[in-house]
């Protein structure tokens, strides 16, 4: 201990120097978009590849618990389907065609309001800007661009985004979206006071963003405030998509996809 | 009187003598340097670190460039005490000296405080263009400012401690 006292006063003027020339480049790569941009691309990737690296030695030490997840999960399935009559075979219904790729998540939120997150596939996979992602089935995001290898998703806990839903099966349709303060929150903004949503009611893509079919898990009420003499009440939702441990996802897009974007948009003038 | 200094030619730099640059960029002078060359030779190495640093940030905030004096102010100011081994005179200094022309002769002078121009200049071009593909561009008005700057540094220390005024004085 008294020798790194002594390695430290023998080298504090460099040390000293270090310190304010990092003071300095911090300042300056704040303010300075290019030196800024310059940094973050230069360590951008390498961060990329770490993370992607953590990831694969997290997911291998995690094998065996989704092996029992899945097993638990095949065996209820197993146990419906014993217990159900199938009447009639099955129909590919073309009108709700979607195809879903499948994908890994690099970097997930981190809890700040504007973060974004990566994953695989990119383009190297056919994965388009604008695609849904569902991570167990449940919404996760959506795709806002793709690179050759990777994908930044814009996820649910994304303070600037809102998300088109229901409050329960069939039920009126709100918007969802994140007030940036806790992860485990999202709320449903400008709901009218004569909506009733009682806490554990689930909340469901209306479909109407184009990103996701209906009727996917968002999350469920945690609980409904109605303030005196406001004319909406304020929802909380617990998220249906743990976004801590979320590994695995699923890319999903309408086969005429091309054709709903382009008629859904506004006519030039 | 250091800080003060500092603070005097920092706001005279960034009120008045900004817009002096009869060539445009091929003579954009750092008036406020001449404040840090006056730090006497055998001052500590951490006085003159903080004196690059402060007149950096002090530069920073009246003219609005976040970080690059800042940066340019504080290389100089570690690179100092260098400067000051590198242009010692062979008996070293006295402990009286001051880095005025009376004290440590005109080819001292114009040599240290050309030098430093130069870092200062030559940090601040890089932080200002950041790009190396613009930096060839850059490097001779960077050289031409340095030594604009030098002249001006010479010529406001011949008004301030002009030989005339000290007999006059006395």
């Amino acid at each position: 201990m008294r020798n790194l006292w002594l390695l430290l006063q023998r080298n504090a003027f460099f040390l000293a120097f270090i310190a304010l020339l990092a003071v300095s480049l911090s300042v300056l790569f704040q303010h300075n978009g290019a030196a800024r941009s310059t940094w973050f691309s230069r360590t951008g990737s390498v961060h990329s590849k770490v993370e992607q690296q953590r990831h694969q030695w997290s997911n291998y030490l995690r094998l065996a618990e989704q092996n029992t997840s899945l097993a638990e999960e095949n065996a209820e399935l197993r146990a419906r389907l014993l217990s159900m009559e199938m009447e009639t075979g099955w129909e590919e219904d073309t009108l709700r065609g979607w195809t879903v790729h499948s994908g890994m998540l690099v970097k997930g939120p981190d809890g700040a309001p504007l973060s974004l997150s990566l994953a695989t596939p990119g383009q190297d996979k056919a994965i388009e800007a604008g695609m849904g992602v569902l991570a167990g089935g449940a919404a996760f995001g959506t795709v806002e661009e793709v690179g050759e290898a990777h994908s930044r998703i814009l996820t649910l806990l994304h303070g600037a985004a809102s998300w088109s839903c229901r409050i329960r099966r069939g039920g009126p349709v709100v918007s969802l979206g994140w007030d940036g303060v806790d992860f485990e929150r999202l709320q449903l903004v400008d709901v009218p006071r004569h909506i009733q949503a009682q806490r554990g009611d689930s909340i469901f893509t209306s479909g109407y963003d184009l990103r996701f079919p209906p009727d996917i898990l968002m999350g469920t009420v945690l609980e409904s405030r109605r303030t005196s003499g406001a004319d909406f009440i304020s929802i909380s939702v617990k998220p249906a998509v743990d976004f801590l441990s979320v590994r695995h996802l699923e890319f999903i897009q309408h086969r005429s996809d091309s054709e709903r974007v382009a008629l859904a948009a506004p006519p030039e003038p | 009187m250091m800080v003060l200094r500092i603070l005097l030619l920092v706001a005279l730099q960034a009120l008045l003598l900004r817009d002096i640059s009869p060539l445009g960029e091929w003579t954009q002078p750092q008036w406020a340097l001449w404040a840090l060359l006056l730090i006497p030779p055998q001052s500590g190495a951490f006085v003159k670190l903080l004196g690059g640093f402060a007149m950096g940030v002090f530069l920073d905030i009246a003219l609005g460039t976040y970080g690059q004096h800042m940066l340019a102010g504080t290389m100089l100011g570690g690179l100092m005490p260098a400067l000051h081994n590198l242009f010692a005179p062979r008996e070293g200094y006295e402990v009286t000296d001051r880095p005025i022309l009376r004290d440590m002769g005109s080819s001292w002078l114009l040599g240290f405080t050309l030098a430093s121009a130069l870092v200062y200049h030559l940090v601040l071009m890089v932080v200002t263009e950041w790009y190396w593909h613009l930096m060839p561009a850059a490097i001779l008005p960077t050289l031409t400012s340095a030594c604009f700057t030098t002249v001006c540094c010479m010529v406001t220390h011949m008004i301030v401690y002009s030989p005339e005024r000290r007999k006059t004085g006395s």
